[in-house]
């Protein structure tokens, strides 16, 4: 408990404080420097919007949470078997290797057109790049962690009699899970804000959808809302994926 | 052995997907839809080269002008962080949560703010880019060990020197793997930014692309800013390979 005390005493309060600090000079600076709501609105407007357009956001806040986290989960399987494709069959990794890091050199929101033209504008093209931006990210950091392992560990758990899959199962990918979940933190954030930007492009709802509507209808305050709201749920999400891992990983 | 050296050189998996992409495309009788023919790229790419040359400058200036801005502030930062660990800790997490802004979706407003003008792009650029150099620079300059310090010390070296010869050459490694992942999204910032309206640079002709449905000139694109990244991301592993080789164990 005390242990407890002490976190949130030097953790908390200082992130607070900031927080606290930057709302209140964002309000002052607002109201006495007369900027007008559509360059900045004060945090309290904000807020007020928010609320009031919840009912309208909500939906595509759904829409939005469940294509990246579709993305994500699909990604993240993608990457690791493809990671432990390499790790089992080196030819398929020298050969393919350099093409997945061809293919990483490309920014991802360059393929967004190309998901639209192939997925149509439905929730699946946004899924999609979101699953390609998602696995890149995991699929080099399993790589990275599988080339932690100590070969020494490697020929003694062979040396026992071990299979190929049993040291990759018993092994390698224990040994690889810290990495592996960097990789999924940054698939996590990157898969929100990749279905987002697609969005943006061409879908029937969803919050990129939304605030490129409000964007044309130079309605400021519904694009503030929006960003507010997507950016609480994916910061809840990253939070909650945090967790997870300081639960299941408590070996590094 | 000859077979096996030669699918061993990491060019091999490139040289035959683009095989395949040649021969199995007019084969299989593949959509244009999906995966049109490589030579009907090509030819789109010839066909319009003279613009596809400017707007391929035009992204690459707003990338660099956005990476050197976002690159000064995130050491900035990273160096701020270390001198002073309150300031780390209150405002470190808050930038932590900026980043999952979808700082996309701010494009309008950025645009609102600075014009259609290439600051807004270098803006958006800024943005993506420093939070990963401020945290690399944060790390690094924390592998600087109390004793190394003491030493200098009592050799009467002042702070700036401590900083200079000691903590700056030590956080390099780990500030260049920071500039290395800041450059790819420098990239994305410039691009994106493009989006909100231009009209020149290859967001815009990404945008066009999406538009008239041109599959052809997506795929051109798609070769191209691939090409523009790696471009980046070699010239700075080249910078690094030179003048930072040295690795803090």
């Amino acid at each position: 408990m005390a242990h407890r005390v002490k976190i949130v005493a030097t953790e908390a309060i200082p992130v607070l404080f900031a927080l606290v600090m930057l709302l209140v000079v964002w309000e002052v600076a607002t109201s006495f420097a007369n900027i007008p709501q559509y360059i900045l609105p004060a945090p309290s407007a904000i807020a007020e919007a928010t609320v009031s357009s919840l009912p309208r956001l909500a939906g595509g806040l759904w829409l939005t949470t469940y294509e990246a986290m579709a993305g994500f989960a699909i990604g993240s399987l993608l990457g690791l078997s493809i990671a432990c494709l390499f790790l089992l069959a080196p030819p398929a990794r020298m050969l393919l290797l350099p093409l997945v890091i061809a293919l990483n050199t490309v920014p991802s929101i360059a393929f967004v057109p190309l998901a639209l033209l192939w997925f149509g504008m439905g929730a699946a093209s946004k899924i999609a790049i979101a699953a390609l931006s998602v696995s890149f990210a995991v699929l080099l950091s399993a790589l990275e962690g599988f080339s932690r392992t100590e070969d020494g560990h490697i020929n003694l758990l062979r040396s026992f009699g071990a299979g190929r899959f049993a040291v990759l199962w018993r092994l390698q990918l224990p040994s690889a899970l810290p990495s592996i979940a960097t990789g999924l933190r940054i698939g996590l954030a990157r898969s929100t804000i990749a279905v987002i930007v697609a969005e943006m492009l061409g879908a029937y709802n969803g919050i990129g959808q939304i605030v490129y509507r409000a964007t044309a209808e130079m309605d400021s305050q519904t694009v503030w809302s929006a960003i507010l709201v997507s950016s609480l749920t994916s910061l809840t999400l990253y939070g909650l994926l945090v967790m997870v891992d300081r639960r299941l990983i408590w070996w590094r | 052995m000859r077979p096996r050296l030669l699918l061993g050189h990491p060019a091999a998996g490139i040289v035959l997907a683009l095989l395949a992409w040649l021969v199995l495309v007019p084969l299989l009788n593949v959509p244009p839809r999906y995966l049109p023919p490589l030579g009907r790229v090509v030819a789109d790419a010839a066909s319009v080269s003279l613009e596809l040359w400017n707007s391929f400058l035009r992204t690459l200036i707003e990338t660099a002008l956005g990476f050197v801005a976002g690159v000064t502030l995130g050491v900035a930062f990273g160096i701020v962080f270390t001198w002073s660990r309150f300031l780390e800790r209150s405002i470190l997490p808050l930038f932590v949560a900026l980043q999952s802004v979808p700082v996309i979706a701010f494009g309008a407003i950025v645009v609102i703010w600075f014009g259609n003008s290439i600051l807004a792009k270098v803006a958006i650029a800024l943005y993506l880019t420093f939070f990963p150099v401020a945290v690399a620079t944060l790390r690094g300059l924390q592998m600087v060990d109390e004793k190394r310090v003491d030493l200098f010390l009592s050799f009467g070296a002042s702070k700036a020197q401590i900083f200079w010869r000691l903590a700056l050459p030590i956080a390099m490694p780990s500030i260049f793997t920071g500039l290395k992942l800041g450059v790819s999204l420098s990239l994305v910032g410039a691009i994106v930014g493009e989006w909100f309206g231009d009209s020149v640079g290859l967001g815009v002709m990404l945008l066009q692309a999406l538009y008239f449905e041109q599959v052809e000139r997506v795929w051109v694109l798609i070769v191209i800013c691939g090409l523009l990244g790696a471009l980046l991301y070699g010239l700075l592993a080249l910078i690094e390979r030179k003048y930072v080789w040295w690795r803090i164990v």
